[in-house]
C-alpha cells in the first residue's frame, strides 16, 4: 500500500466491521474500566455513525484536544493515577474510543484496528478465563474483517463475504498457532510491569478474628484444584497449609514477626510420599497451599519457618506447581527459644477462667499428649455446637465460648484449644488453610473452594516436634469427613447467599454432572493452556519429542504451509488451465512456422488459417484444435492428456525450426 | 543512483518476464514482499510479544501466535489472489501527440477471483479494480503521447495487497501494446506542390502561389451544396443563400508537399497533417508528398489513415 492509497477514505465494509468490533472490544472491559468509558465509547460510536450518514461534522481540532484532556483527567480521577495497569488499560480503551471518532482516512483506521488487537491481548490479563478466551475470537475475526475490508475496492463487496474470509484466514492460521504456542520458548519476564491488582480478592489473610473464617465460607469462589498422582490420600487427611497464626492479641490471631524472616526449618522425611500438582487461582496473597510437609522445586518460591510455601511475590495470576509431601514427616525437634517463647506467647491478662482450667489440666495429666486429650475430650464431652452462626462473645471471648456459649467456628475451636494449650505450658499455634475438596470424578482432581477454608492446631513436644490436632474434627465430625453442607445443622443454610451458585443443587444428579464437566474442562483450560508456561512447556515437550524439537517444529511448520498452500492453491483442479497451457504451447509451435495469432484470432479460425499455410499438417492441426474446442468450450471430458498426445503428434510432425519469426508490428 | 541501475533492471526483467500478448501470472512473474503496513503488524506483533512474556500470559501468547500465522498466511493469499489472473492488451486507437492514448487492458479469471488487483504504468498512479471468478474485465489505460511514430506502452505493473495490505504481490508485465502517434496538428496555410502537380492534366491550369487559399468567389446555393460552405454573412445582409466556392472544387487536385514547407520537420509534419485531416473532412482528393513517398490522389478514410501513417513514421521506420 502506496501513502496515497494510506490516505484514501475508508470503505463502508471496514467501517461497518470497525464499529461493531469496537463494542466487541469494549463490552467485556465494562467490569474494568471506569463507567464513563463505557458512556464516552456510546457517545464517539453514536457521533461517527451520524459523521457516516453525514448529519454532523468530524469534531474540530479544540474538541478532539478537549475530549482528550478530559479523558485523561477523568480516568486520573476514578484511578488515582495515570500509571499502573489499570489505568494504563483505561487509557488504552480511551485511545481506542477517541481514535474512532477522529479516523478519517486507511492510515486512521490501521491505527484502529491494531489499538483493537492491543486492547484485546491487555484484556487477556485482567480475565483469562475459557469463555472469555471463545468470546474473544468474536473482535479478533470482526478487526481481522475490517482489515480485509480496508484492503477492498469498494466496488463489489460484500460485508458478510468479508467476515466470512476474515474466518477462513484464522481458521487456516489455527494449526500454525498452535504448532508455535507448543514449541516457543516460553522466557522468563523481561522486565517487571505493574500487574492487574485483584481488589475485591476473597481469602484467607494474615490475621484472623473468630468471625472471619464463618465469613469465608458464604463463598463459593474457587482457591485452587489439585491433581494428585497417585491414589487420593483420605478426605480427613487433606489438610492444605497456607500459614499459621502464633500472635494472640485477646481477640486476633496474627502473623507473627518471626515468620516473616527467612529461615528454613529442620524436618526429616517420614513414611509414604504424596505427589500432586496444584493450579492456583490469583489469591493477592504470597502464600502457597501444599500438604504437610510440602516440597516444590519451583522457582521463586521457598519454604519459611513453619513450613508455610511462600512466594516473593503475591500470586496475582493463575499459577501452576508440583508438590511432593510427606504427611508422615517429623517436624522441628529441636525448637530455638525464640521460636518457643513465641509458641508459648499470651496476652498479659484475659480469659483468666481458662489460664486457671489449663494450668489444673497441666497439673493433672502429666505429658503434653495426655493434656491434648483430654481438651479434646472436653470438647466431645460437652455440649459444643458446630455453627457458621454463633452467639457474640464477651471480652473474654475464649472463656465465654468455652464455658459459655459452646457455639462456634472452626476458629473458635483453634483458637480456643491454641490459647489452654499455651496456658497449659505446651508451644502451640493455629494453622490456617483449606480442609478437604470436592473430588471431581471426570477428571480425578480435588476443587477447594473458599467455603472450605478451616483453622486447626499445630503443638510442640521435645523430640516429637510439631504435630497437629484439629478440635473441629471433635466437635463435628462431619466438617472433616464430609464437608461444610454436611456439618452445617438443618436450619442453617448451605451458601444462602448464593442462591443461584449450582453448588446448591448438588443434590440434583444432572445438575451436578453437568458442573462436574464444566469444572474439568476449566481445569483443563487452566493446565495445559494457561499452565503452559516454563516447566510445563519443558515437561511436555520432553515427554513428546525429547531432543527433536527443532526438527518437529521445523517438519511440522513446513508441513502445515504445504498442506494450506495446497488447499489454497488446488493444483488438482487446474486441468482447464493445462488445456489452455498446451494450447499457448501449440501457438509457440506455429509461430516458429512463421504463423502468428491475430489477437481476437479464434482458435478454429487460426487452425484453418494454419491449415491452409502448412498444408502438409492440416490434419494434425485440426485435431488438436478439436480436440481442444470439444475439452474447453463443449464441456466435454476428454483428458489433457489426450490433448498432449495430439500436440506431441503435431510437434513432430512439425519441421524443426530454430527460433520465432519476429511477428510483424500491428 | 536508482536511474543507473535502471537498465541492467530493465533487461533482467525482460528476461524473467519475457514481453508477450496473452500473460497468465504464476509464480515466474510474480513478486511478493511485505508492505509498509506490513512492517507496522511485524512490530505490534513484536510488542504482543514482549506483554506475552513480560506477564507470562498463555492467551496473549496465543493471540500474538495467531496473528503471527495469519501474517505467514497472508503470503499464501496475496500470491493466490493474483496468480492465475490473465492479462492482454485490447487494440489501442491511434491518437495525435499531446493527445492521452486509451489503451485497452482485458483480466481474465480462470479460476477463482480476484480482488482489489491494482494497474497502471508506475506503483503511483494505479487504478483498482475486481475480476469475478472465471469472469472477464476490460479495464482502460491512458497514456500521454509524446512523440510520433510507434509508441510501445512500458511495462505495466500489475500489484495488489489484498487481503490484508501486509504484503504486496507484483509483477511488470509487457503485453507488446504498440500504438501509432500521429503529428499534432498545426492549422496554417496550404502547402501546395510548387510546380508540377503529380497527377494534374496538361489543359489543367494549377492554382499557383504560396499562400492562396483556393477561394474563387460565392455563386448562388443549389441544392446539394454542403451547409459548411454556406455564406452566412451574405444571407444575413439579404443578398440571397450563397456558397462560397473553391478553385478546388472545379476538379483540380491537390498535392500536399513537405517541401512547400519551411521550419523544421516536425512542424511541416504538423501542419500537412492539419491539411490532411481538413482536407478529408471536405471529402476533397488529396495526394501526399514527403521525400521519397507519393501518394496517389484519393480521398476517404484509408487514404486518410495511410497519409497520417506516413506522416506518423516519417524519419523514423526502422
Amino acid at each position: 500500500m502506496t501513502s496515497s492509497s494510506l490516505a484514501k477514505p475508508i470503505p463502508r465494509v471496514s467501517l461497518n466491521w470497525l464499529l461493531i468490533a469496537q463494542a466487541l472490544v469494549i463490552v467485556p472491559f465494562a467490569l474494568h474500566v471506569p463507567v464513563a468509558l463505557i458512556v464516552l465509547w456510546l457517545v464517539c460510536s453514536f457521533w461517527r455513525i451520524q459523521i457516516f450518514r453525514m448529519r454532523v461534522r468530524m469534531p474540530g481540532t479544540w474538541i478532539k484536544s478537549g475530549l482528550l484532556v478530559g479523558t485523561a483527567g477523568g480516568i486520573y480521577l476514578a484511578r488515582g493515577s495515570l500509571i499502573g495497569l489499570d489505568a494504563g488499560a483505561a487509557l488504552l480503551i480511551a485511545a481506542f474510543i477517541l481514535k474512532m471518532l477522529e479516523m478519517q482516512n486507511r492510515r486512521d483506521a490501521l491505527v484502529l484496528i491494531f489499538l483493537g488487537f492491543f486492547c484485546i491481548a491487555v484484556g487477556y490479563l485482567f480475565e483469562d478465563s475459557l469463555l472469555w478466551g471463545v468470546f474473544t475470537l468474536l473482535p479478533i475475526t470482526t478487526l481481522l474483517a475490517a482489515l480485509i475490508g480496508l484492503q477492498q475496492s469498494g466496488i463489489s463487496s460484500k460485508p458478510v463475504a468479508t467476515l466470512r474470509l476474515s474466518a477462513k484466514l484464522l481458521l487456516q492460521a489455527v494449526p500454525l498457532m498452535i504448532l508455535l504456542f507448543l514449541f516457543f520458548p516460553r522466557l522468563e519476564p523481561l522486565w517487571s510491569l505493574p500487574q492487574p491488582s485483584n481488589k475485591a480478592l476473597t481469602g484467607l489473610s494474615d490475621s484472623m478474628a473468630p468471625g472471619d473464617i464463618a465469613e469465608l465460607s458464604k463463598s463459593a469462589e474457587l482457591v485452587f484444584r489439585a491433581s494428585f498422582d497417585g491414589p487420593l490420600p483420605p478426605r480427613n487427611q487433606l489438610y492444605w497449609r497456607a500459614l499459621t497464626l502464633e500472635q494472640f492479641d485477646g481477640r486476633r490471631w496474627s502473623q507473627s514477626s518471626r515468620a516473616q524472616v527467612p529461615d528454613a526449618p529442620q524436618w526429616r522425611r517420614e513414611g509414604e510420599r504424596v505427589s500432586y500438582s496444584v493450579v492456583l487461582e490469583p489469591t493477592g496473597k504470597p502464600w502457597l497451599m501444599t500438604l504437610d510437609v510440602g516440597q516444590t522445586d519451583l522457582a521463586g518460591v521457598r519454604q519459611m519457618s513453619d513450613f508455610r510455601w511462600q512466594r516473593r511475590r503475591p500470586v496475582e495470576q493463575s499459577m501452576l506447581y508440583n508438590v511432593e509431601s510427606w504427611p508422615d514427616a517429623v517436624r522441628e525437634t529441636v525448637l530455638s527459644d525464640g521460636a518457643r517463647l513465641q509458641a508459648l506467647q499470651l496476652p498479659a491478662k484475659g480469659n483468666p477462667q481458662v489460664r486457671e482450667w489449663a494450668a489444673g489440666l497441666h497439673r493433672r495429666h502429666p505429658g503434653t499428649d495426655a493434656v491434648v486429650d483430654a481438651l479434646l475430650s472436653y470438647f466431645t464431652s460437652q455440649p459444643f455446637r458446630y455453627t457458621l452462626k454463633p452467639p457474640a462473645l464477651g471480652a473474654n471471648s475464649i472463656d465465654d465460648f468455652l464455658f459459655g456459649s459452646r457455639a462456634g467456628f472452626c476458629a473458635h475451636y483453634a483458637g480456643a484449644m491454641t490459647f489452654a494449650l499455651r496456658a497449659a505450658g505446651v508451644p502451640a499455634r493455629v494453622v490456617a488453610g483449606y480442609q478437604g475438596g470436592e473430588l471431581n470424578p471426570d477428571g480425578h482432581y480435588l476443587t477447594v473452594r473458599q467455603f472450605d477454608a478451616h483453622a486447626w492446631v499445630e503443638y510442640w513436644q521435645p523430640n516429637v516436634g510439631w504435630r497437629s490436632v484439629d478440635p473441629t474434627a471433635a466437635v463435628a465430625p462431619a466438617r472433616v469427613e464430609q464437608g461444610l453442607e454436611q456439618a452445617l445443622a438443618a436450619d442453617e443454610e448451605f451458601l444462602s447467599d448464593s442462591p443461584m451458585s449450582a453448588l446448591r443443587y448438588r443434590h440434583l444428579a444432572w445438575v451436578n454432572s453437568i458442573r462436574m464437566s464444566w469444572d474439568n474442562l476449566n481445569y483443563g483450560w487452566q493446565r495445559w493452556v494457561l499452565g503452559y508456561q516454563g516447566q510445563q512447556q519443558l515437561q511436555v515437550l520432553g515427554r513428546w519429542f525429547s531432543g527433536f524439537q527443532a526438527p518437529v517444529f521445523a517438519g511440522g511448520a513446513a508441513v502445515i504451509l504445504g498442506l494450506l498452500a495446497l488447499w489454497l492453491f488446488k493444483p488438482w483442479r487446474r486441468e482447464s488451465d493445462s488445456q489452455l497451457r498446451l494450447f499457448n504451447h501449440f501457438e509457440r509451435l506455429l509461430a516458429r512456422q512463421g504463423l502468428k495469432r491475430q489477437p481476437g484470432e479464434g482458435a478454429q479460425a487460426f487452425a484453418q488459417r494454419a491449415a491452409e499455410q502448412l498444408p502438409a499438417h492440416a490434419g494434425a492441426i485440426s485435431d488438436f484444435v478439436r480436440e481442444f474446442e470439444a475439452q474447453r468450450y463443449a464441456g466435454a471430458d476428454g483428458s489433457v492428456g489426450a490433448l498432449r498426445q495430439r500436440l506431441k503428434f503435431l510437434r513432430r510432425s512439425l519441421p524443426w525450426r530454430l527460433s520465432a519469426v519476429r511477428g510483424k508490428r500491428p | 543512483m536508482i536511474e543507473r541501475f535502471k537498465p541492467a533492471w530493465q533487461r533482467w526483467l525482460g528476461r524473467r518476464i519475457p514481453p508477450a500478448t496473452r500473460v497468465e501470472l504464476d509464480h515466474r512473474r510474480i513478486f511478493i514482499l511485505p508492505t509498509r503496513v506490513g512492517g507496522t503488524y511485524a512490530l505490534i506483533l513484536f510488542l504482543l510479544l514482549l506483554v506475552s512474556i513480560n506477564y507470562q500470559n498463555s492467551l496473549a501468547y496465543g493471540l500474538t501466535f495467531l496473528m503471527l500465522s495469519v501474517g505467514v498466511l497472508a503470503i499464501l493469499h496475496t500470491y493466490r489472489n493474483i496468480s492465475g489472473l490473465i492479462l492482454s492488451g485490447g487494440h489501442a486507437r491511434s491518437v495525435f501527440v499531446g493527445e492521452p492514448v486509451q489503451l485497452r487492458l482485458r483480466l481474465e479469471s480462470t479460476g477463482h477471483g480476484h480482488q482489489a488487483i491494482a494497474l497502471g504504468w508506475d506503483s503511483e498512479q494505479l487504478e483498482q479494480t475486481d475480476v469475478e471468478a472465471e469472469r472477464l474485465v476490460e479495464v482502460g489505460l491512458t497514456l500521454p503521447a509524446l512523440k510520433r511514430g510507434w509508441m510501445r506502452a512500458p511495462r505495466l505493473r500489475v500489484e495488489s495487497v489484498f487481503p490484508l495490505g501486509i504484503f504486496r504481490a507484483w509483477s511488470w508485465l509487457d503485453l507488446e501494446q504498440t500504438v501509432l502517434i500521429y503529428p499534432k496538428p498545426v492549422a496554417g496555410t496550404m502547402p501546395l506542390l510548387q510546380g508540377v502537380q503529380p497527377h494534374a492534366e496538361d489543359d489543367g491550369h494549377a492554382t499557383t502561389g504560396p499562400g492562396v487559399d483556393d477561394y474563387q468567389g460565392l455563386r448562388l446555393w443549389q441544392p446539394g451544396d454542403s451547409m459548411r460552405r454556406m455564406h452566412w454573412k451574405a444571407w444575413s445582409r439579404g443578398q440571397g443563400l450563397m456558397v462560397k466556392e473553391f478553385s478546388d472544387l472545379s476538379g483540380h487536385d491537390l498535392c500536399l508537399d513537405f517541401m512547400a514547407l519551411g521550419g523544421d520537420i516536425e512542424e511541416r509534419l504538423s501542419r500537412l497533417c492539419y491539411w490532411v485531416l481538413e482536407l478529408s473532412q471536405r471529402q476533397q482528393p488529396f495526394a501526399l508528398r514527403l521525400p521519397g513517398f507519393v501518394s496517389a490522389v484519393d480521398s476517404g478514410d484509408t487514404h486518410r489513415e495511410a497519409c497520417l501513417r506516413q506522416l506518423a513514421l516519417y524519419g523514423v521506420r526502422a
